[in-house]
């Protein structure tokens, strides 16, 4: 019986393992439990993440027109070679490794693009190269089977038809930052939405709302089928502007290579019809990724390329203030036009002499003299007999000093000082030289481009400010957006008072004044210039920094006008030899398109005749 | 012995669980293999291997376990000489020369040697009678009938297939009884032997332990494989996405599809109710041989059907620990679900050896 007594005790044993089973098999059987019944929509997400693909179809962004439907901002179509990390079977280095050659980047150019966008989620693509070339395109296409983590994304590309021509007030296009996606809930990663400009004013209604499409892929990337649930794309709106394209160019034209802005309103209903500031830059390269290298040297500039000098450079107006306080003093009746004051050459005030730009004098002038010669003695004493209260306050009711509320972003205030600002600012008491000085326009005030064409139309105008605005409120509506009206103020100031002044400037550019290149046959052109001293003459040197500022300001016709022109440019020398002639420019295409007498066709002929050796 | 004796108490039970798992087994092989150009007849090369295997389960039953143990020493030196002539002039298939090829066939003799092991060690622990605890020699004796065709093995080498072998041993060991204290020395060295041999591990085996411990390391690469398994697995859910439909099987997420993780397949298309049936089928297989072994005639019928559950017993807890991260990867297939002619070959006979024992337990 031993012999059944050590089986019995191997069978004893042997049931001992039989409860190993049943522990193992109910550990498995609970890990199976876990994955498919508890975490079962966790797994079923992943899995379709493996399967589904999305494809963003990139709406195309609303195009910008000028007032006469001339396209100013277009799409064209271009791709991108974009990079997936999620489910990538390469690493990085190999993928990068992969594409150097194809590309034609360098391995740290790539390997930079993709560390600069690490902390984002693997499933978003990372664009590895933008606005692609058909090489490029060919290549990843044809690698489609072994780097499946690479692939070609169409994207709608902004076009900016004319280069650099109304860059400022464009604007141009960037990918979202970090801040903005917190901001805003419609931006996704890696959209386009305008960073300045009218692009960045009006992003909501130019931005489209992107569309999507999810494919069934196979695990080496391969579209397999593609899912029902397309969502298309849907465009952004179209704008159009105010802008007049013709008389843009001829206003950037006539600036050249100078450093400039000049600022065309129509006054009765502040639609601006030019907006140009030189340097300017051509938002095209913004379009398609701007490189680092080539965004310092814009940054770098000395002068300053993105600067929208129309409505940010606040200079003193020289000159062209004499205009407004010639206004204020007849509005205050603190003089007529009538009076009369004798320019010797140079008057003295508190044991100080301030000399006439005429050294010889002018000799006895009355208001329309004063303004035509642009005399300062007669303004030193318009000035000190107004105050610096009254004029300030006038200034102020025309509008200089104050932001315009154009529809652009970025615009300064400027200066209109008075004696409560100097007290509070600069702690020091406004004395008597401080008025003669601000009473020709210089010293302590600031004005812009777009003040001055705001302030002297509107005066023209008999007191009527219409804000200025690049878009109407009814082109707004029409794409179903809300818009206030458009801001409109007025002030009082008599038929009389305007007729003076404006008769005045007209007598500037028509009758012997300092701005007689400025006329235009046919067209009662009025107008002001000023020279804003940059600082002490004694160091004057032509064409250097410290050369003056050259300002004009001109309406036409003189009476009931329908467009205003503000031209400054910086360290330009004299307002009547430079920025008279530009404004001219401007004025004559006006009046050429207005007669009828412009002809687009015969405009390019001549260009081109002329362009032939 | 007359034929038709094969037919009495024939243990037609186990038979159908098994037939059952081939049907199974068939199914997902041809749904993983369906859309690729390489394995396109995968599934009728594995029914080819089935009815094979199934003719061999019935030689095998028939055949006189006794007879069979007779003839062990001659088995066991032609093993031996197979598996030495395969690592002479066998086929290297990924990095393991461990095949051999006959005619149309290619087959992996270690799968095959494992069944004259498991006879081997059944034999030589079966005649150590009335022994309560094994001695040092005995226990030497035991590990070196094991370890020459273990040793052969691992110098193909193939290391997944020389660990399948190690339960033969340490099942027959602990039925055949050895000291606590000697237990748990083992138990140490056992423990102890993974630092030791950390330094003489390849790279791809670190990985592998390494993606065990924290399997979130490295998903693209090492851990790619048991993730998009536990994928499989849990978006099957309850009932399974249906046969054919599975994305992570059809769209070729899931690696070696038919062969190792076919596990994962079933559990994408049939779900839980799928590897449920499954590792019910498997669980009753081995309790089926726990108990032919508890009521086997003798100790040599008991210590044969325990080798064959301790092999299989280890495939099955590996090969499913695996599939849902529970075990480190390695090349162990599912015993009758896995695509393989050896192993289906192997675990066929190795049922004719259960089936043998069982109808032979009656004592007259």
């Amino acid at each position: 019986m031993q012999h059944r007594d050590g089986l019995e005790l191997l069978r004893s044993r042997v049931s001992i393992i039989s409860y190993a089973v049943v522990i193992v098999l109910g550990v498995l059987v609970f890990g199976f439990w876990q994955l498919q019944v508890v975490q079962k929509s966790h797994y079923a997400d992943l899995a379709d993440k493996n399967r589904i693909k999305e494809i963003r179809l990139v709406a195309a962004r609303g195009k910008i027109y000028d007032r006469n439907h001339k396209i100013l901002a277009d799409n064209r179509p271009s791709y991108n070679i974009v990079y997936v990390r999620e489910n990538s079977p390469h690493s990085v280095e190999q993928t990068v490794a992969a594409l150097t050659t194809g590309l034609g980047m360098s391995a740290e150019e790539l390997t930079q693009k993709i560390d600069r966008k690490k902390k984002d989620p693997s499933y978003q693509p990372i664009t590895l190269k933008e606005d692609a070339g058909t090489g490029d395109v060919a290549y990843v296409m044809a690698h489609a089977y072994e780097l499946p983590e690479v692939s070609v994304e169409f994207q709608p590309r902004r076009l900016y038809r004319e280069g650099q021509v109304a860059a400022h007030a464009l604007g141009y296009i960037g990918e979202v930052t970090e801040a903005q996606l917190q901001e805003s809930s419609d931006l996704k990663p890696r959209d386009l939405v305008g960073i300045a400009g009218l692009e960045l004013v009006y992003d909501s209604v130019l931005r489209g709302v992107d569309g999507s499409r999810h494919v069934v892929v196979n695990n080496s990337g391969r579209e397999i089928e593609t899912l029902p649930d397309e969502v298309k794309p849907i465009s952004g709106h179209d704008i159009y502007t105010t802008l007049d394209l013709d008389l843009q160019k001829a206003a950037e034209d006539a600036i050249g290579d100078r450093v400039g802005s000049a600022v065309v309103l129509d006054p009765r209903s502040g639609e601006v019809l030019v907006l140009a500031s030189k340097p300017s830059f051509d938002p095209n390269h913004f379009a398609s990724g701007i490189s680092p290298f080539e965004y310092r040297l814009l940054m770098d500039d000395p002068n300053h390329p993105f600067e929208n000098r129309a409505i940010r450079s606040a200079q003193p107006p020289g000159s062209i203030f004499k205009v407004i306080e010639a206004a204020a003093g007849l509005e205050s009746q603190t003089v007529t036009a009538l009076d009369h004051v004798y320019c010797k050459g140079s008057e003295t005030f508190n044991g100080r002499s301030f000399g006439c730009w005429k050294p010889a004098g002018h000799g006895n002038v009355g208001m329309y003299e004063a303004i035509v010669n642009s005399c300062d003695v007669y303004f030193y004493n318009l000035g000190k007999t107004l105050g610096i209260d009254k004029i300030s306050q006038f200034a102020l009711m025309t509008g200089l000093g104050r932001k315009t509320g154009v529809d652009l972003p970025g615009e300064t205030t400027g200066l209109i000082p008075s004696e409560g600002w100097s007290q509070r600012v600069k702690r020091v008491k406004w004395a008597l030289i401080d008025t003669i000085n601000l009473s020709i326009g210089q010293g302590k005030i600031n004005v812009t481009p777009i003040q001055a064409a705001w302030a002297v139309g509107g005066l023209a105008s008999g007191g009527r400010l219409k804000q200025p605005r690049l878009v109407q409120p009814q082109e707004l509506r029409r794409s179903g957006f809300e818009s206030p009206d458009v801001g409109y103020q007025t002030y009082t100031v008599s038929e009389d008072t305007v007729e003076t002044v404006a008769k005045a400037m007209w007598g500037v550019v028509n009758d012997g004044g300092t701005a007689t290149s400025a006329r235009v046959n046919g067209f009662d052109v009025a107008g002001k210039t000023g020279t804003a001293q940059v600082v002490n003459k004694s160091i004057y040197k032509k064409g250097s920094e410290n050369e003056d500022h050259a300002w004009f300001v001109g309406f036409a016709p003189y009476r009931n006008p329908e467009i205003v022109v503000s031209v400054l440019l910086e360290h330009g020398g004299h307002g009547g030899e430079v920025s008279a002639p530009v404004a001219h420019a401007v004025l004559d295409m006006y009046y050429q398109k207005k007669t009828g007498h412009f002809n687009e066709g015969t405009a390019q002929k001549v260009a081109s005749l002329m362009s032939q050796p | 012995m007359r034929l038709r004796d094969i037919w009495h108490d024939f243990d037609w039970t186990l038979f159908c669980a098994i037939l059952v798992l081939s049907a199974i087994s068939l199914i997902e092989i041809y749904s993983a293999t369906k859309n690729s150009q390489f394995e396109h007849y995968a599934a009728l090369k594995q029914l080819v291997w089935i009815c094979i295997g199934i003719g061999l389960l019935f030689i095998v039953a028939a055949l006189d376990y006794h007879i069979i143990s007779e003839q062990i020493p001659l088995l066991y030196m032609a093993g031996i000489g197979v598996l030495v002539y395969t690592l002479a002039l066998g086929r290297t298939v990924s990095g393991s020369r461990s095949w051999i090829v006959i005619g149309p066939m290619r087959l992996q003799p270690s799968e095959l040697v494992k069944v004259i092991v498991i006879v081997a060690v059944a034999r030589y622990l079966s005649e150590l009678r009335n022994v309560r605890y094994l001695n040092l020699e005995q226990m030497i004796k035991a590990g070196l009938i094991c370890g020459i065709p273990v040793a052969l093995v691992a110098m193909q080498p193939d290391l997944g297939t020389t660990i399948t072998f190690l339960p033969i041993l340490g099942i027959g060991l602990l039925v055949r009884g050895i000291k606590p204290l000697t237990f748990v020395i083992m138990l140490v060295c056992f423990v102890l032997a993974l630092p030791i041999s950390w330094p003489f591990l390849g790279q791809h085996q670190r990985d592998r332990i390494t993606n065990f411990v924290n399997p979130e390391q490295d998903l693209k690469g090492s851990g790619y494989q048991v993730n998009q398994s536990k994928i499989a697995i849990g978006s099957g859910g309850a009932l399974g996405k249906g046969i054919f439909k599975g994305s992570q099987n059809q769209l070729e997420f899931l690696p070696t599809r038919h062969t190792d993780f076919i596990l994962a397949v079933v559990g994408e298309e049939m779900g839980f109710a799928g590897v449920g049936l499954t590792l019910g089928l498997l669980g009753f297989i081995l309790f089926r041989a726990i108990n032919t072994a508890q009521t086997a005639r003798d100790e040599l019928g008991l210590f044969i059907v325990m080798g064959v559950f301790g092999i299989y017993f280890f495939h099955t807890l590996e090969n499913v620990g695996m599939v849902i991260g529970f075990m480190p990867m390695t090349g162990i297939p599912l015993p009758f679900m896995s695509y393989g002619g050896s192993s289906i070959i192997a675990v066929f006979m190795a049922m004719g050896l259960v089936i043998g024992v069982r109808r032979r337990r009656y004592v007259n």
